[in-house]
């Protein structure tokens, strides 16, 4: 059996620093896999549109909850994080740390196995292209606490 | 240090994954049944935002029933759980008149003051009789007793120090204390599993707060010289104060603290020193002064000394100890002493009555034997634990053992089995502990005799079998057995 050692971190938010443990990354690759098994079981399509349509679930959950989704699901910090959605959370706010460029990095190679399987036909091609290009903006550095057209803003 | 088994890891993740999946489709069915329904509370603001409580209305509701379990009976070794059920699936639970007597390994009695007592208990209700239940005031207006006096001599010199203030509650030392000591301008290094009421008072000073690796001195060290050389943010001006905030057991880890090492990078950077020794002071050290007699640090070193009274000494309240002008200034500006009601005067009584006990100055033993007796009952249990192959952590001499769970089912699986044998633990998971790090809580106490360690024993291992919490192979019996036989022949 592996083990592995759970340092203790020095992340006082508890809504992001359940993501330095190891074991993460792991997990994600293996969900995004069992998902992709678990749409051709149901739809009964050509691996392909299998990778797109997993690609776009992809997109629309991470862009949710990473993009969208303000503040903690818990009450104890006091609200201290309500403005910030949880890539502006994690590490506290430094850019370019090894989770982000992870995380940068999973719908570029998603991005890549759909457009490659599908053969780079219309009209997923175009779809995947799209969602990849917001996907990567949304977590440039520069977008940091950037709401453009005060699209999701506070009041 | 904490090993985790990988699969175990991610399938945690997995575990989590789902009961977040679930829990945001039934949030999202809800919005949809409530679209039809409408309330009469239209232009006020919603108590707390949509997703502020989903944690506690998803996860910690469904099992509700491993929380906050009401007893009926003093918090001694074995206890009585008051039973409850539930109509609508632990949404809301009811009380029944029956309790089932168990055993009782959640209460943090690691003295055995928590029931009755021979030589306190008639003190307590003597003074009961004499001063009444309530001071009825705070401590400058008329709430000072004579027992008040003794108590804070008495902590004093047990603690070591020239002085001490009192208040009338644990966690409010820490919240109320820490604003009177820094303000805007100070920095603050705490560890980072310190409990909440530190956090609390850090966040309500001002000051700056930054964040060292639990108990690592060298983190400690580096996180200093770095925000020394930096100074106050944006005016990078020199700070005006630093306080490193530690404390002696952590009471989720059972950790002792490595204090000889962080009193020694602190006085390097002249840093001053809060210890907080909420589960160390009666509990640790030959006489149970703590984890500076312990590991043979200086009280004269760490400059504030926070302890309570609820764990070792069966009482209420907290103390401070420091040099007689800290303790002057703290009578004179800390909220808690000037405008909060003071320690009700029985529960002073059962605090000196306790101390006495433990220093053996009421003319009997019995502090030397509770004390020899935690220490080897807290051995005992850990390296039986150790041995059936659980991950239990903490120190050697911690009278604080968690059993590591992990997996988000584990955790009522095991407080629900282990309360139909009748035994009564204490499980905590996130966010009290980080995601992954879900645990069971045993607190051993001096009144646990051996057939109780026994029993607990059976029972957890029973229950460790049926949700599969032993990660580490057992150490093997039959090797025993073998060299015995040999030895016979």
């Amino acid at each position: 059996m592996m083990y592995v050692r759970a340092l203790p971190t020095t992340d006082v938010n508890r809504n992001t620093e359940w993501f330095t443990y190891p074991g993460v990354w792991t997990t994600y690759i293996l969900i995004l896999f069992f998902s992709w098994l678990l749409v051709l079981s149901i739809f009964n399509c050509s691996p392909g549109m299998a990778w797109t349509i997993v690609h776009l679930a992809h997109f629309s959950v991470t862009y949710h909850l990473f993009h969208w989704k303000k503040g903690t699901p818990f009450g104890d910090d006091q609200g201290i994080y309500n403005r910030l959605t949880w890539w502006e959370q994690i590490d506290n706010g430094k850019q370019l740390t090894r989770n982000r460029k992870f995380l940068t990095l999973v719908p570029v190679v998603l991005y890549l196995i759909a457009s490659h399987t599908t053969d780079y036909q219309n009209p997923m091609l175009f779809l995947n292209t799209l969602a990849v290009f917001i996907m990567v903006v949304a977590k440039f550095p520069h977008m940091h606490k950037v709401r453009i057209f005060g699209i999701n803003a506070d009041q | 240090m904490i090993t985790i088994p990988y699969l175990t890891a991610v399938s945690t993740y997995f575990s989590y994954g789902l009961l977040f999946a679930f829990g945001q489709l039934r949030d999202y069915s809800r919005l949809i049944f409530d679209w039809c329904s409408t309330n009469n509370l239209q232009g006020y603001a919603p108590i707390c935002l949509a997703h502020e409580d989903f944690y506690i209305r998803r996860l910690y509701h469904r099992i509700q029933d491993c929380f906050n379990r009401p007893i009926s009976s003093a918090p001694d070794s074995w206890v009585d759980v008051i039973e409850r059920y539930s109509n609508d699936n632990n949404k809301t639970l009811k009380r029944t008149t029956k309790s089932t007597r168990c055993l009782n390994l959640g209460s943090y009695n690691y003295l055995g003051f928590g029931s009755f007592d021979e030589y306190c208990t008639p003190r307590v209700i003597e003074s009961l009789k004499k001063f009444s239940a309530s001071t009825c005031s705070s401590r400058v207006d008329a709430g000072t007793t004579s027992v008040h006096a003794e108590l804070e001599e008495c902590v004093a010199k047990y603690v070591g120090k020239p002085a001490a203030i009192v208040t009338g509650m644990g966690f409010a030392t820490n919240s109320a204390i820490i604003p009177v000591l820094i303000g805007k301008g100070g920095l603050i290094i705490s560890d980072s599993l310190n409990h909440t009421s530190i956090v609390n008072g850090a966040r309500g000073s001002g000051a700056t707060i930054r964040v060292f690796q639990h108990n690592t001195p060298a983190h400690l060290e580096r996180v200093l010289k770095e925000q020394i050389a930096e100074g106050q943010p944006r005016t990078h001006r020199p700070w005006k104060k630093i306080i490193v905030v530690v404390e002696g057991i952590y009471s989720m880890e059972g950790e002792i603290c490595q204090l000889p090492e962080i009193v020694s990078v602190c006085k390097k950077y002249k840093a001053y020193v809060y210890l907080d020794e909420a589960h160390s002071i009666g509990a640790i050290g030959k006489t149970g002064r703590g984890v500076c007699e312990l590991l043979g640090v200086d009280t004269a070193d760490v400059d504030i000394m926070m302890g309570t009274f609820t764990k070792s000494f069966g009482s209420c309240g907290g103390y401070i100890a420091g040099s007689k002008e800290l303790i002057q200034y703290l009578k004179y500006h800390c909220p808690a002493h000037l405008y909060a009601t003071s320690i009700s005067t029985p529960s002073a009584q059962q605090i000196i009555s306790a101390i006495k006990v433990i220093l053996g100055e009421d003319g009997s033993n019995r502090g030397a034997q509770k004390l020899a007796r935690i220490r080897e009952n807290s051995n005992f249990f850990r390296a039986e634990l150790q041995k059936m192959g659980f991950e239990v952590l903490g120190d050697n001499d911690s009278p604080v053992m968690p059993i590591m769970l992990y997996n988000p089912a584990k955790i009522p699986a095991f407080s629900r089995e282990c309360l139909r044998e009748n035994v009564a633990v204490v499980v905590v998971g996130f966010p009290a502990t980080p995601l992954l790090l879900a645990r069971a809580r045993i607190c051993i106490s001096a009144s646990h005799s051996r057939e109780d360690l026994i029993k607990a024993l059976k029972v957890i291992s029973k229950a460790g079998d049926l949700t599969g919490i032993k990660y580490f192979p057992a150490a093997p019996k039959k090797q025993e057995e073998e060299k015995d036989r040999i030895k016979l022949d």
